[in-house]
């Protein structure tokens, strides 16, 4: 086995281990916004240990290029879905709220 | 999670857990008709979540 293929194998691990990780914590926490929390941090650390697992793989292919868009992608829209989604959960528990 | 909008949540976690899933099998695949599929993913995921959101802020 070669250096490349141990790296990906092992970025590959951590990515799989870091997204169980957020999963387990969406299921365990107890309110809302703390499962929130949690599907914020799936987009962050665990995306990037997987797209660093591909191109350690295809380098800067056409693979790799997507890979960066899909990541990329997740990674600037994520936050907006997040932001959406404590609002309306704020709305729920008090319909008062405006904002 | 009985709540609607925990129901959200688990569905914005899932399109992103789905999202890198199809990533890796496009790489593993090999295929470059399949590149493009995670891209769409996420796009539609994102819509169709941020939909769910406005939807429960409002009429619930």
């Amino acid at each position: 086995m070669q250096a490349a293929d141990l790296a990906v194998d092992v970025l590959l691990a951590l990515g799989v281990a870091a997204e169980l990780l957020c999963v387990a914590g969406v299921l365990v926490m107890r309110t809302t916004l703390d499962r929130l929390h949690y599907v914020a941090a799936c987009t962050t650390v665990p995306a990037f240990l997987i797209l660093a697992a591909v191109l350690v793989r295809e380098h800067l292919t056409a693979a790799g290029m997507q890979a960066i868009a899909t990541v990329g992608l997740l990674f600037l829209l994520n936050p907006g879905l997040v932001i959406a989604t404590a609002r309306a959960a704020r709305r729920v528990d008090d319909p008062d709220f405006e904002a | 999670m009985r709540r609607p909008i925990d129901g959200l949540v688990a569905l914005e976690a899932v399109g992103a857990l789905a999202t890198l899933i199809l990533l890796c099998l496009s790489v593993g695949l090999g295929q470059p008709a399949f590149f493009t599929v995670p891209i769409i993913a996420a796009v539609t995921s994102w819509i169709g979540c941020l939909v769910f959101a406005r939807f429960l802020g409002r009429w619930t």
